[in-house]
């Protein structure tokens, strides 16, 4: 099919204004790769004819929601047919009482926190990049963020979603109650699936409540070791801080300057959030306080209201490698807890020896550790070659210790000369029949996911 | 196939004295926790002792084209453990080892025979818990809860089995043996792992579960309030859900099984109480205490005629003991129950618990409700007596109607007991063609040949009725209340 008749085709589908063609979806690429056409769908039906045509063409599709992790995954084998989720922006049902709320794939998180926030409640999630990332996005990426600690992830908070497949066909899985075991659970065959088995049109949530008050306390540390044996200890402990998020020295730095913030030059920071009612929130800031004191914390600043939000969108946004025009990578690695420190000083060791610095931000209490990788200033990138084998140096260590690394964004040359997902072992050919089952003519993100699915 | 010859093989696998070929013997593994659906006999039930064993024994079962049933303690309550086309039953209760407790990495590894609280049991003295309570706790398989995705009173606040298990150990139909998910979070790839929790036996066999370990809370407290009525009651619970206040357990008994309870176990229930809940909140201590005096407000608000704070542990005991005994208090009262098991929106339970009665009143039942109300997860009890002609018939004629009445507002038609054999008929009450076809594809995936556990969790696809020599319609499909696609 050429590219003018395509255009017709989706116009047909969608009106003439929804589609973008050729050189107009340059914006639109994917790992360089520039699609035919884009077209915006606003209706499930709508989706389904798109899907329907790119199945019985064979062309290949890239969902799209606001881009925010499209870097995430393998180079794509071939992106034709971009389909873009900006109208499926609408909150479809929110029942306060039931703490339940129904959303379109390509709303962005910000504005349901926004809608939510009226009602007292909200979605606890808190992605990288939180200001302009999707729900449809978020869960096809699985991204999850410092307060997975108290509320977990993705898959602990969907209950319910539509999807759309490579046939077209919509289908539901789950449903709108917290509770609910009749047959499957197919909401979690999508997270994290991203966009390789259908299109994520509409999601249920269990939402929660706000908490009254909402504090962090930012201590630091002269060591790392301090701050890590403080988060043991705090585990161990029966708090329950929403977040606990270890930032290494140079991470610590940066962000205490987007925070506004001073912190001794070379100490790591330890970020420790509790919200509840007042007495409850001062009762365990006081223990954690004491906690870090016992272990080596040379003082802090407690945060709440704007303070604590600019703090947590310096995180959210942490990119030292966009500014200042250097480039790198972003690696996250997930250890398990008491693995963390280790993991940090590993991807150090290793980013030095090749030239390259190493920002760590982890959420200590879940073992997450995300690295982000860049060239010094003033000096020139790292080859990349020798960026991808210490990519895969440090993957080696941290599967020797049962954890895993993914790449989660890196310019396409240094992906196409690293496996951005690592092994996943014998599991892979039960994943590579689920693609079968679901997508046989491959038109999903071909090749972004695992072991080239 | 020549089953001595099989037999044969298998004792030659797990060992002679751990295979079960004898009729008389077999009569065990009939039925599990779901007593009210046709008996069926495994031809032959083996108990591994390992995972490859177990892979032995499935990839014997795999050449002979047998269905492969695991079974764990047998509590299950929609029959997924019942061996429809007979075949190999493979016991997992000598896999009950606990492998592995690491507390700083909050986890354990386990076998899927050990009982869920031997777990909690392992790890209390150190200040941990293992999540999932089901009221089969002290008696249900750590592999039956993953199997089922078991809740129980607490998932209130923490969530049903799926949260709490990270990776497993698979066998494959094929006898494959596959790793999925791990100690870490997020490993790449399809969760798998979630994918499998829930899934009743029908993706192949765990043989290892790493599990999450919770640290036990500061402090916990628990309320009884003693209400007129079902109807006051479950207003209170959506009202205190609605106040974001998430206790971790919020329990609704009705009259009917407070006075059985009260004949029997004493508890001191108010002597006007129509209904009570059990109010149990944990966590840091000045937390728990704000939300205490939240929903004392309420339900002072709201009608409270009593409220009664357990002083200690005793007292706290004593009131679990009455919502634990709740379902066997209920077989004093009658010759025998069908517990049934739905989930509507909180917001919609006044108007469910006042239908559901009526169901009541329309089939002549009484029907107990004891319930998980803070998530909405209903069990009605309709107290029925088989040998009374077409009793049965109508016990499960309304609880159908129940099913399609949490359909209606927007439920599910299971919240914690599974689909088995019982509820695949409402499979396609609640889903679509389309949908339930997306679950084949699941299913496919992990098991092509159909033999895991057969005949459970997903109905028939239309096309396959006719081909299906063993298809015989279902009680309730016979009465017209439900559809076979």
């Amino acid at each position: 099919m050429t590219p003018d008749l395509l255009a017709a085709r989706l116009a047909g589908i969608v009106g003439q204004e929804h589609v973008l063609a050729q050189e107009r979806c340059a914006q639109y690429a994917v790992d360089g790769k520039a699609p035919t056409a884009a077209v915006f769908p606003a209706t499930v039906e709508e989706i389904s004819k798109v899907m329907r045509l790119a199945s019985s063409e064979r062309l290949s599709v890239v969902p799209w929601g606001s881009g925010t992790k499209i870097s995430f995954g393998g180079i794509p084998e071939r992106v034709d047919l971009l389909v873009g989720l900006a109208r499926f922006n609408r909150v479809i049902e929110h029942e306060p009482a039931d703490l339940t709320v129904t959303i379109q794939g390509g709303a962005l998180l910000r504005e349901v926190q926004a809608y939510l926030g009226q009602r007292g409640q909200f979605l606890p999630l808190d992605p990288p990049l939180a200001a302009r990332a999707t729900i449809g996005g978020i869960l096809a990426t699985n991204a999850s963020g410092p307060r997975r600690l108290l509320y977990g992830a993705a898959r602990d908070l969907l209950i319910g979603l539509r999807v759309v497949h490579a046939d077209g066909t919509a289908t539901r899985g789950g449903a709108k109650v917290v509770k609910n075991v009749s047959g499957y659970d197919m909401p979690k065959l999508y997270i994290g699936s991203l966009g390789t088995l259908g299109i994520i049109v509409e999601a249920t949530f269990r939402i929660y409540p706000l908490p009254a008050v909402e504090r962090t306390w930012v201590a630091s540390f002269p060591d790392g070791e301090g701050a890590s044996s403080a988060v043991a200890e705090m585990l161990a402990a029966p708090i329950v801080p929403s977040s606990l998020e270890l930032l290494s020295s140079p991470a610590a730095q940066s962000v205490a300057r987007l925070a506004g913030l001073s912190l001794p030059q070379g100490h790591v920071a330890l970020a420790s959030s509790v919200g509840s009612v007042a007495e409850a929130v001062d009762a365990q800031l006081g223990q954690i306080k004491r906690i870090s004191e016992r272990n080596g914390a040379g003082g802090g600043f407690l945060l709440e209201g704007d303070a604590q939000e600019r703090f947590r969108t310096a995180i959210s946004e942490f990119m030292p490698g966009e500014r200042n025009g250097r480039v790198g990578a972003v690696l996250k690695a997930s250890v398990v807890i008491s693995k963390v420190l280790e993991a940090v000083r590993r991807g150090e060791e290793i980013a030095r020896a090749v030239g390259l610095q190493s920002f760590a931000i982890c959420e200590a209490g879940s073992g997450i550790v995300r690295l982000h990788w860049t060239n010094n200033a003033g000096e020139p990138g790292v080859a990349v070659e020798v960026m991808a084998k210490a990519i895969e140096a440090l993957r080696d260590s941290i599967v020797r210790e049962g954890g895993n690394l993914v790449v989660m964004s890196a310019p396409p040359a240094l992906k196409a000369a690293v496996d951005v997902w690592g092994p996943v072992g014998k599991a892979l050919p039960l994943m590579q029949e689920l693609k079968q089952q679901f997508d046989p003519h491959r038109i999903l993100n071909p090749g972004r996911f695992v072991g080239g699915i | 196939m020549d089953k001595s010859k099989i037999v044969d093989e298998l004792a030659a696998i797990v060992g002679r004295e751990w295979v079960i070929s004898d009729a008389d013997e077999l009569i065990v593994y009939e039925c599990d926790g779901m007593t009210y659906l046709d008996k069926a006999v495994p031809d032959v039930v083996v108990l591994p002792d390992t995972t490859e064993q177990v892979a032995a024994v499935v990839k014997v079962c795999d050449r002979e084209g047998l269905a492969v049933v695991p079974r764990g303690a047998g509590t299950g309550l929609s029959g997924g453990a019942l061996p429809l086309k007979g075949g190999v039953m493979i016991g997992l209760n000598r896999m009950n080892r606990i492998l592995e407790i690491d507390l700083p990495n909050q986890r354990a590894v386990v076998e899927p025979g050990l009982v869920n609280i031997a777990l909690t049991q392992a790890v209390r003295d150190h200040g941990y818990f293992f999540a999932p309570d089901p009221a089969s706790q002290t008696a249900s398989s750590i592999g039956g809860n993953v199997a089922e995705n078991a809740g129980g009173p607490h998932c209130l606040k923490y969530g049903a089995t799926t949260m709490h298990i990270l990776g497993l150990e698979l066998v494959l139909s094929s006898g494959e043996i596959v790793q999925v998910g791990g100690k870490t979070l997020d490993v790449p790839g399809y969760d798998l792992t979630g994918l499998f929790v829930g899934s009743e036996g029908t993706f192949g066999i765990c043989t290892k579960v790493i599990v999450r370990l919770v640290r036990q809370p500061e402090a916990v407290q628990t309320l009884l309030a003693s209400f007129r009525g079902i109807e006051e009651a479950s207003e209170v619970v959506s009202t205190i859900i609605a106040a974001g206040i998430i206790p971790s357990a919020l329990e609704l008994m009705d009259r009917h099984i407070i006075r059985a309870l009260e004949e029997w176990l004493h508890i001191g229930y108010h002597e006007g109480a129509g209904a009570v809940l059990l109010i149990e909140l944990d966590g840091p201590a000045a937390e728990i205490a704000a939300q205490a005096r939240g929903i004392e407000g309420i339900c002072r608000t709201q009608g409270v005629l009593d409220l009664r704070n357990a002083k200690d542990d005793q007292e706290r005991a004593l009131l679990w003991k009455g919502r634990k005994g709740a379902a066997a208090a209920v077989g004093r009262i009658t010759h025998e129950y069908y517990l049934q098991d739905g989930v509507v929106p909180r917001t919609k339970l006044p108007y469910v618990l006042r239908e559901i009665e009526a169901i009541g009143r329309r089939y002549d039942f009484l029907i107990a409700n004891v319930f998980h109300a803070g998530d909405g997860n209903l069990h009605p009890l309709i107290c029925f007596d088989s040998r009374r002609e077409g009793e049965l018939q109508r016990a499960i004629a309304a609880g159908a109607e129940i099913m399609k009445l949490c359909l209606s507002v927007g439920g599910s038609i299971t919240g914690e007991h599974g689909i088995g054999m019982e509820k695949i008929d409402f499979m396609p009450l609640m889903y679509s063609p389309d949908d339930l076809d997306a679950m084949r594809k699941v299913r496919n995936a992990f098991d092509r040949t159909q033999r895991c556990n057969p005949g459970k969790l997903l109905p028939t696809s239309k096309s396959c009725v006719e081909t299906s020599v063993a298809y015989r319609p279902h009680r309730i499909e016979r009465e017209g209340l439900a559809q076979r696609y």
